[in-house]
């Protein structure tokens, strides 16, 4: 209490010596909100673009933007929390949330949504709430959301003797195609994904013990032990490259694009660049299942909007929130990303197949955790996959080392 | 008089000014990460020094996670290949250009380029190299037909730290080589007149002339290279992030991930302080060689 005392008045010292220092008119100023993103100027992107047509709708806001590196973005926010010198407005990565918020860190948008003319929860995929919830209270506003599915290449397919109209619906068929594209001559590979030790790998891991009915919180249950014993059988068997291990999920993604790889899992940021230099036609189709008629499940991606508790714009802040989330519409063609609430829009999709595959998979895309404690559980769930790949240990084993990792951090609630 | 006066204040000035420098930017850090390793902290936390204390807790937590000791094993590998090949192949390279030819000099500095690169180019371009599918070194390898299969050598755990250590090697020969240069040219040539005059061959030159002339200086090298070699964070990210499965994790990297992946920022520093003394101890050892030489 005397610190946060303290702090205030300093605060209001340094204020008004800055007040002092600037000899402009006080006129009515208008709020000035800070910005944090991880967009960079240069690309036409959401942050910027929505921005600047906000600032002419609304004269009184200005939004001050400030690039920060993907890999920063939440130590810097952390850090800048601690001094007590954080922005307004920030995009932190959505498994991210729970901890920000259990930490008091964030401003509770649930009052302020109740209050909204423009935003309506009920209208949000399932997926793309969970991941801004924590304990009940909203805490973002998703930016928008990815989600995972399996991308085809087409002529390869058909070189193969498969029907690409026909994409393997579940494990055994994803890996019975894999080995009639797999073609170790040619040096390519039937299926391309990543996992590689870090969040990504975990993203793309969790997909497959969702579907076998498992989640994080019981990884060593049979669900992840059959996941993991899956990807050991496509590394061991030579239908996916054994660099699958350092390879972050746009570098596996590139060799599909290549043509190394018949197959790829990836998300709908490909769309934007990279899958225009595939010289073959290519489609996508919803992750397989582990048994006919098994649960659908896919992984969810991107950055949430949060307000910092200590933000003097809460309401302005919050405007611009009501901006985007009206916006959202524009997502998949503008800004490379699917919409986290139902819409109509847009009309005209671009890559239309591809984006009735996201769309369709956004109703499996499930959150990562919510838990203050992710970065350790996610750590856990790497080491376990990484070392069975490398068969440093049987999967039952090294899931079992995650699981007793896991276990305290779900018992500790903050 | 006036100006006497004034000069102890002036000169107080110029030494106050680095000196303040130096305890905000190094001291302060330094003596933070100390009192960290002995608390508990979270990101939250990080700013107020007002924390709990655990005594040891984080050092006995830190060595009995998984991998602690697989990770100082590799870290030992790590800085002892590469400061031992960097010297030797920097030394060569150091006694090659000292020979006068044409061009000698040119070639010297462009064998710097390598040196000023940023690590993480560095790691972007030993990527390709090193890729298991379509890496340059397997290409090469193949033509000429020294290997059957294709290795993977930045995710194959056997073979993943070398691959790391090959690159950092790289990465280092040119500043040995530039130092040791130096201090080639700083041997008299009248030594090694004399030397040819006692009829001493060229390997009988090198073991009592130019080796012992070149003590401290080989001191000095292997001092900074075990002290750079344990700051070498970017190469390791831009290349496996330590893996897979920690196969090529070293305790540079380790620290950071601690800190700033799982938030455990009390491990993490208890790593750094360790890390710290140990290099301390080779600044120790760098400083009392040089000492014993000059005092010869």
């Amino acid at each position: 209490m005397f610190k946060h005392a303290c702090r205030l008045a300093f605060s209001r010292l340094a204020i008004s010596g800055l007040a002092i220092l600037c000899v402009a008119p006080a006129r009515a100023a208008p709020v000035t909100l800070q910005f944090w993103t991880i967009e960079k100027p240069n690309q036409v992107t959401q942050s910027y673009a929505l921005a600047k047509e906000f600032e002419a709708k609304n004269p009184d806001i200005h939004i001050e933007i400030k690039h920060v590196d993907f890999a920063d973005v939440s130590n810097d926010t952390m850090r800048a929390i601690a001094t007590g010198a954080g922005p307004d407005l920030v995009t932190i990565d959505n498994p991210e949330v729970a901890l920000f918020a259990a930490h008091n860190a964030l401003a509770d948008l649930s009052p302020l949504i109740a209050q909204s003319k423009v935003i309506d929860p009920k209208r949000f995929f399932p997926g793309p709430l969970a991941s801004v919830t924590w304990k009940g209270h909203v805490f973002g506003l998703p930016r928008g959301s990815n989600t995972l599915v399996l991308y085809i290449n087409d002529d390869a397919f058909k070189a193969a003797g498969l029907d690409p109209a026909q994409p393997p619906a579940t494990w055994d068929a994803l890996r019975e195609d894999a080995r009639k594209l797999t073609d170790p001559a040619k040096g390519v590979y039937g299926l391309a994904f990543s996992a590689i030790g870090d969040e990504e790998g975990t993203f793309q891991f969790l997909p497959w013990v969702q579907s076998a009915g498992g989640d994080y919180d019981k990884i060593s249950g049979p669900a992840g032990v059959a996941a993991l014993t899956f990807w050991q059988s496509l590394i061991d068997e030579k239908l996916a490259s054994h660099d699958t291990l350092i390879r972050a999920q746009s570098d596996a993604f590139q060799t599909f694009v290549n043509g190394n790889a018949a197959m790829a899992i990836s998300g709908p940021w490909e769309l934007s660049g990279p899958i225009s230099t595939a010289k073959f036609a290519w489609s996508t189709a919803l992750l397989p299942v582990q048994k006919p008629g098994g649960t659908h499940a896919s992984a969810l991606g991107e950055h949430a909007f949060v307000i910092l508790h200590n933000s003097a714009h809460p309401a302005e802040a919050f405007r611009f929130l009501e901006y985007v989330y009206s916006q959202e519409g524009r997502d998949w063609n503008e800004f490379g990303m699917l919409p986290s609430i139902r819409i109509d829009n847009p009309a005209a999709p671009q890559h239309p197949q591809a984006y009735a595959t996201f769309i369709e998979e956004m109703k499996y895309a499930r959150v990562r955790g919510p838990n203050p404690h992710w970065s350790v559980i996610s750590k856990a769930i790497q080491a376990a996959f990484q070392s069975a790949l490398t068969h440093q240990a049987q999967p039952a084993a090294a899931l079992k080392d995650a699981q007793a990792i896991i276990d305290p951090a779900l018992q500790g609630d903050n | 008089m006036k100006l006497a006066h004034q000069r102890p204040m002036f000169d107080i000035a110029m030494l106050g000014v680095p000196l303040v420098f130096l305890v905000l930017i190094c001291a302060v850090p330094v003596v933070y990460t100390v009192v960290m390793s002995f608390q508990s902290v979270d990101m939250f936390t990080i700013m107020s020094l007002r924390r709990p204390f655990v005594g040891l807790h984080n050092y006995m937590a830190l060595f009995a996670r998984p991998g602690a000791r697989h990770i100082f094993l590799n870290t030992a590998l790590f800085t002892i290949l590469s400061v031992s090949a960097q010297l030797v192949l920097g030394f060569a390279l150091a006694l090659f250009f000292n020979r006068r030819f044409p061009g000698a000099a040119t070639l010297r500095g462009v064998f710097l380029a390598g040196w000023i690169m940023p690590g993480l180019v560095v790691g972007g371009i030993w990527k390709w190299i090193f890729a298991g599918d379509n890496g340059v070194l397997n290409a090469v390898l193949a033509g000429l037909h020294l290997t059957r299969s294709h290795p993977f050598w930045l995710s194959d755990p056997a073979l993943s730290l070398y691959a790391v250590i090959v690159a950092n090697i790289w990465l280092g020969i040119p500043f040995n080589m530039i130092l040791l240069s130096v201090g080639l040219a700083a041997v008299p040539a009248d030594v090694y007149e004399a030397a040819k005059m006692d009829g001493a061959g060229p390997v009988r030159t090198f073991l009592f002339i130019t080796l012992p002339m070149m003590r401290a200086t080989i001191a000095a090298v292997a001092s900074l290279g075990v002290i750079f070699t344990l700051q070498q964070y970017d190469l390791i990210s831009g290349l496996t992030e330590g893996g897979p499965s920690n196969s090529s994790n070293v305790a540079q990297y380790w620290s950071w991930q601690l800190s700033f992946q799982v938030y455990e920022i009390g491990q993490g520093s208890a790593l750094a302080v360790l890390m710290l003394a140990f290099t301390a101890a080779v600044a120790g050892f760098y400083v009392w060689s040089t000492r014993q030489e000059q005092a010869a």
